[in-house]
């Protein structure tokens, strides 16, 4: 056969068409990919391997049942180590190596923010934990949703029980960093609200100090007849001893993980009396037990994995977004979670009773593990259980649990 | 993959101006600077402040980091210089952690812990996202080869000659006339100066930049790169930066065929290997992977046989 010019065009456009078409059978069938981004070493450490199992659980289960869309997911874990600088480069390989359409898990403020950039110029969802009041402000193409409330939703509940116990001029000391430097605004207008006032400026302090005993000596010289310290249990731990070797009086309220066993331990006796609340999973909500089952817990009426339950959220969250809006295409994904966590719909609470109800045309509201999963038009949550305790003779006696609203 | 490999490579090119200019003071003058991170973020939020309050264009920003390091570097290096080499290693790494405190802490000026945010890039707008990120690389890989020709030259020339004396035995040079201060003080300055400009063009890549980024690991990410390289010479830290940066990067791609492990296991195995991949380095080749050339004396002139000179 003689090669004549025609053929060769005709041949040649063929080949170089070829991986075009290959490429776009490929697409059909290839996995979705999804980026499962948690803190496995540093701060977050005690909280990423109960995400990242909750993601991998969902995603067998739904894999099993035959995927989304005809697609298989594919779940790409990375570790932030707790630190922007490091999760911008695993953000990086997710990305543009991987080609993810969503990344989910992300836990600290200062990481979820410091990945928004490259989400954002990359069109990628994101689905995480936060609760930094400055999270909403760089999602500009409306990308991101939040499984935890806002600091401005926890304070309203802290300042409501402060004035409740007739305390209303309260002191108010943190970390310096972007979670309690937001918690110390929000906390001031929520107890402005309230009628009542912060005493002095709100301390901020260094948190990896090898003392605080001038933080305390500060505190105590307000003479404020209640402080507010949103530590964690490190720097609040050794904050709390200064103020009672420091003959401190007053009434202290706390947030829920700083005053856990190793606190209490370490202070035995004197942690009477302290008052802390934190948001907490639906104890006793079938949603709640269900997830616990499905990752191998058994629900005990205790709190267990306080951020696994919200990363089952995000990813089943994420998956019936896929479903409903029938494409990974971001904007579509994102429009579509918003449809289908805040309904109105029938009550949906797995991705399989969700996608059976997609598949027949009828629209569907999520009801979460870790709160009904409802959001603000900016992404945020819109209200979650939040629960406030007493310490009492070295135990924690439950005063009451509120849903906050953010509003 | 292509704009993931853009990407590293770019932050690789960083890493490489950082640790060009740690081998002028480590590597060739014998400076022990665990500082690197403070001069790094200075550049960095210098730059963001001039480009973002005060509206200058990003050359602009990158002149004043420039111009901040080698004063700060003055500064660190009066206090510190006549003291030994321990002395300064404490002083730099006290400089480091007090300058990312300054930034965690001065809200109104660095935006504190929740970070400040830089609009300006160094390119032009309209490029798109992967044109915009190739003509970043391109931006870095010439300042990487710019200070890299830069530390060549005065790694070679008398210069170079008398900073390395000073590194084997400040009594020798000083024996010869050379003021050993003012040598120091400039390899100092110089190196500070160099990164600080990195810093710059970090900050105007990554766009928002908190003070988690400028801690400790930065700076021992700096020095593997030289002590793996070779400290002394140049084309070592260029090779090594390389090999850093691909070892850290590269151990990700394990995970696939690591499903056995969960997640917690395969990212405690990277550090493993990361950290196995290095001691076996330094154990087999203890002066890196491309040793500074030892440098002879001319040999000597054969002894003159006939009195009478050449017998041509």
């Amino acid at each position: 056969m003689k090669l004549s010019r025609r053929l060769f065009l005709a041949g040649s456009t063929a080949a170089i068409a070829t991986p075009a078409f290959l490429r776009h059978g490929l697409a059909q069938s290839s996995p979705i990919k999804i980026g499962s981004l948690i803190p496995l070493s540093g701060g977050g450490a005690p909280y990423g391997p109960e995400k990242n199992k909750a993601h991998k659980a969902v995603v067998e289960l739904v894999n099993a049942a035959g995927g989304v869309l005809g697609r298989k997911i594919e779940l790409i874990t990375d570790n932030t180590e707790t630190n922007p600088e490091a999760a911008v480069r695993a953000a990086r390989k997710m990305i543009d190596a991987d080609q993810v359409s969503a990344i989910i898990g992300t836990w600290a403020s200062s990481v979820t923010l410091g990945i928004m950039p490259l989400c954002q110029e990359a069109n990628v969802v994101q689905l995480f934990t936060g609760s930094s009041d400055f999270l909403p402000d760089g999602d500009k193409k409306r990308l991101c949703f939040n499984l935890q409330p806002l600091n401005a939703a926890w304070c309203v509940a802290l300042a409501g029980l402060a004035a409740k116990r007739g305390f209303l001029k309260v002191g108010f000391a943190g970390p310096k960093n972007d979670f309690a430097a937001s918690m110390g605004a929000s906390f001031g207008k929520s107890l402005k609200e309230v009628g009542g006032e912060i005493v002095g400026e709100p301390l901020y302090y260094n948190p990896t100090q090898v003392s605080y005993r001038a933080e305390a000596e500060k505190l105590i010289a307000s003479k404020a007849p209640a402080l507010f310290l949103a530590g964690y249990v490190t720097d609040f731990t050794a904050l709390y001893r200064e103020l009672i070797r420091g003959g401190y009086t007053g009434k202290i309220f706390a947030l829920s993980f700083a005053v856990g066993p190793d606190f209490k331990k370490a202070v035995g006796a004197a942690g009477n009396g302290i008052l802390h609340g934190s948001p907490v999973p639906p104890v006793g909500k079938d949603t709640y037990d269900a997830y616990l089952r499905l990752v191998g817990l058994q629900p005990n009426g205790q709190i267990l994995a306080p951020y696994g339950c919200a990363a089952y959220d995000e990813i089943n969250l994420l998956l019936l977004g896929m479903a409903s809006a029938k494409s990974t295409d971001a904007r579509a994904v994102a429009d579509h979670i918003m449809k289908v966590a805040n309904g109105p719909g029938d009550r949906v609470t797995t991705f399989a009773e969700g996608a059976k109800l997609i598949a027949a045309g009828k629209p569907i509201n999520y009801d979460g593990a870790s709160s009904s999963a409802d959001f603000l038009p900016n992404g945020m949550l819109k209200s979650r259980d939040f629960a406030l305790y007493e310490i009492q003779d070295g135990n924690d006696v439950p005063l009451l649990t509120i849903s906050s609203n953010a509003e | 993959m292509e704009s993931y490999l853009i990407a590293i490579l770019t932050v690789a090119g960083i890493y490489m101006i950082m640790a060009l200019a740690l081998n002028l003071q480590f590597g060739l003058t014998g400076l022990i600077n665990f500082g690197v991170v403070g001069f790094y973020g200075l550049g960095a939020y210098t730059s963001g402040i001039a480009t973002e309050i005060f509206h200058a264009p990003f050359i602009a920003g990158l002149i004043c980091a420039i111009a901040v390091g080698a004063v700060a570097g003055a500064v660190v290096s009066l206090l510190s210089l006549r003291l030994s080499g321990d002395f300064l290693a404490i002083v730099t790494l006290g400089f480091a952690e007090t300058i990312r405190l300054v930034f965690n802490n001065e809200d109104w000026l660095t935006g504190g812990p929740r970070g400040f945010l830089i609009a300006t890039r160094q390119v032009f707008d309209g490029l798109g996202r992967s044109g915009a990120a190739l003509m970043v690389l391109v931006i870095v890989a010439v300042a990487a080869l710019a200070i890299f020709l830069l530390m060549q030259r005065l790694a070679k020339t008398p210069y170079g000659r008398v900073l390395r004396s000073i590194r084997e035995d400040d009594l020798v040079p000083s024996t010869l006339g050379k003021n050993i201060f003012v040598y120091r003080l400039q390899a100092f300055v110089i190196g500070s100066a160099i990164m600080a400009g990195a810093g710059s063009l970090y900050a105007h890549y990554v766009q928002t930049i908190t003070p988690d980024n400028f801690t400790t690991p930065v700076a021992i990410l700096v020095w593997m790169s030289v002590i793996v390289g070779g400290a002394g010479n140049m084309v070592g830290t260029v090779v090594g930066s390389l090999a850093v940066v691909a070892l850290y990067e590269g151990s990700r791609f394990l995970a696939p065929w690591l499903t056995f492990l969960d997640a917690e296991q395969v990212s405690a195995l990277r550090f493993i290997v990361i950290g196995s991949a290095l001691i076996l380095i330094i154990r087999f080749r203890p002066e890196g992977l491309l040793p500074e050339k030892h440098q002879r004396p001319a040999e000597a002139a054969p002894p003159n046989l006939s009195s009478k000179g050449s017998s041509l």
